[in-house]
């Protein structure tokens, strides 16, 4: 009877950690039934366990993309790396032009087909939007080319009027230069353009990666900013073989440049959504272990805290038995 | 002399310099020993799906494109180059 008593009285002594606070609230005698219908007889741990598996299960899964996340990055990394050979050239012959005025612009944005790889996607979609209002204006039209899942995504809710294409599960097999043409092609024939603006994730290191912009200038443009002079200006002291004009080379050109810069993008965008996702990964499996240490201190915490209930309870009973004698 | 004679002809054939210069890469491929050749055109996978928008929606079911690019003869794509 004695016991029943302070099993009682220790149980009204910790409503703090009790394992369900409602039952605070009813009243006593209800509560009471009802634990001791269930047969619980100290705080459960039952909730804090769960929570602990349940975390430790996540921290698992965001390791295991971590890995993969890296394996799939240096696979990738090599062929970025190589592949800014391909637009340097380029670039020395028609230089980059990020500032050109003309009437016809398309932002390309380059996104990755999923997520869990840091902000790579926002800060990409910022951009465009930012290339989006200082290229629009009067009697200017700014069309969007969007690759990739997360950036369509983003931009349907504000600017989907302005989507001309877009282009998704590009990564679904290794990435490689056909592919890219295809696609670059693709683009050529169902956008009118008089400068293309590809923005996307330049990758610098594993945990830097610039918001770039390349421009790539349709013939008729390039023509003409030559004529004018400036940084085309040298165009003209190009010899031309063959009995091609300079019309048809710069057509050429444009296209194949539009395509090479493409391959190039698309490849350091890869290889930054890896890198991202790899650090995104690795401070959420970080951000796990710290939770997971403060769960086991509060688990700790609590059976000790039902050890000691139980301790006193047999203690008393025990001397309130030696007192009745 | 004869790929200047023939600018004009695959530019009328509505190609651009990216296709003309895929197919030629692809007769380069084919030109490989057995092993290689193999190899070679397996490495060109193309896969994508891309979608047309208009009035700000995507305007037709997205049309995916999946194939190799070595085997572009077996392939007829609407009004794709291959």
């Amino acid at each position: 009877m004695a016991m029943a008593v302070f099993r009682r009285e220790g149980r009204r002594l910790l409503p703090s950690i009790a394992a369900r606070p409602i039952a605070a609230i009813r009243s006593p005698l209800s509560s009471d039934q009802e634990e001791g219908l269930l047969g619980v007889r100290s705080i459960s741990t039952q909730v804090v366990r769960n929570r602990m598996k349940s975390v430790k299960n996540i921290q698992k899964i965001t390791k295991a993309m971590k890995m993969v996340a890296a394996s799939k990055l240096r696979a990738v990394q090599g062929r970025a790396e190589n592949s800014r050979g391909l637009w340097q050239p380029f670039t020395a012959l028609l230089g980059d032009n990020p500032s050109i005025d003309v009437k016809k612009s398309v932002v390309v944005t380059l996104s990755s087909d999923k997520g869990l790889c840091g902000g790579i996607n926002s800060t990409v979609v910022k951009v465009s939007r930012a290339l989006y209002k200082l290229n629009s204006g009067p009697e200017k039209d700014v069309k969007f080319v969007i690759v990739g899942e997360k950036a369509k995504a983003i931009m349907f809710r504000d600017s989907k009027n302005d989507i001309s294409l877009s282009v998704t599960e590009l990564n679904k097999n290794p990435l490689n230069y056909a592919q890219v043409s295809v696609l670059a092609d693709d683009i050529l024939k169902n956008v009118e353009f008089d400068a293309l603006r590809i923005v996307y994730n330049k990758f610098h290191s594993v945990v830097a990666f610039l918001p770039t912009v390349a421009t790539v200038l349709s013939p008729e443009i390039i023509e003409k900013e030559s004529e004018v002079g400036g940084k085309l200006g040298e165009l003209d002291s190009y010899e031309i073989e063959g009995g091609e004009t300079k019309g048809e080379i710069l057509q050429n050109l444009a296209e194949f440049q539009f395509s090479c810069v493409m391959f190039n993008a698309v490849l350091e965008n890869a290889c930054s959504e890896m890198g991202a996702r790899m650090s995104a990964m690795d401070s959420s499996s970080r951000n796990a272990g710290e939770m997971l240490d403060r769960l086991t201190l509060t688990y700790n915490r609590t059976r000790q805290a039902s050890i000691t209930t139980e301790l006193i309870e047999i203690i008393s009973g025990a001397s309130a038995l030696e007192a009745a004698k | 002399m004869a790929s200047n004679a023939a600018v004009p002809f695959w530019r009328a054939a509505g190609m651009t310099y990216i296709s003309y210069s895929n197919i030629c890469a692809n007769l380069v491929r084919n030109c490989l020993k057995e092993p290689f050749k193999a190899e070679a055109l397996n490495r060109e996978k193309v896969h994508f799906s891309i979608s047309k928008w208009a009035g700000g929606k995507p305007e037709k079911p997205s049309m995916l494109l999946d194939f190799v690019l070595g085997n572009a003869e077996k392939l007829t794509l609407g009004d794709h180059w291959f």
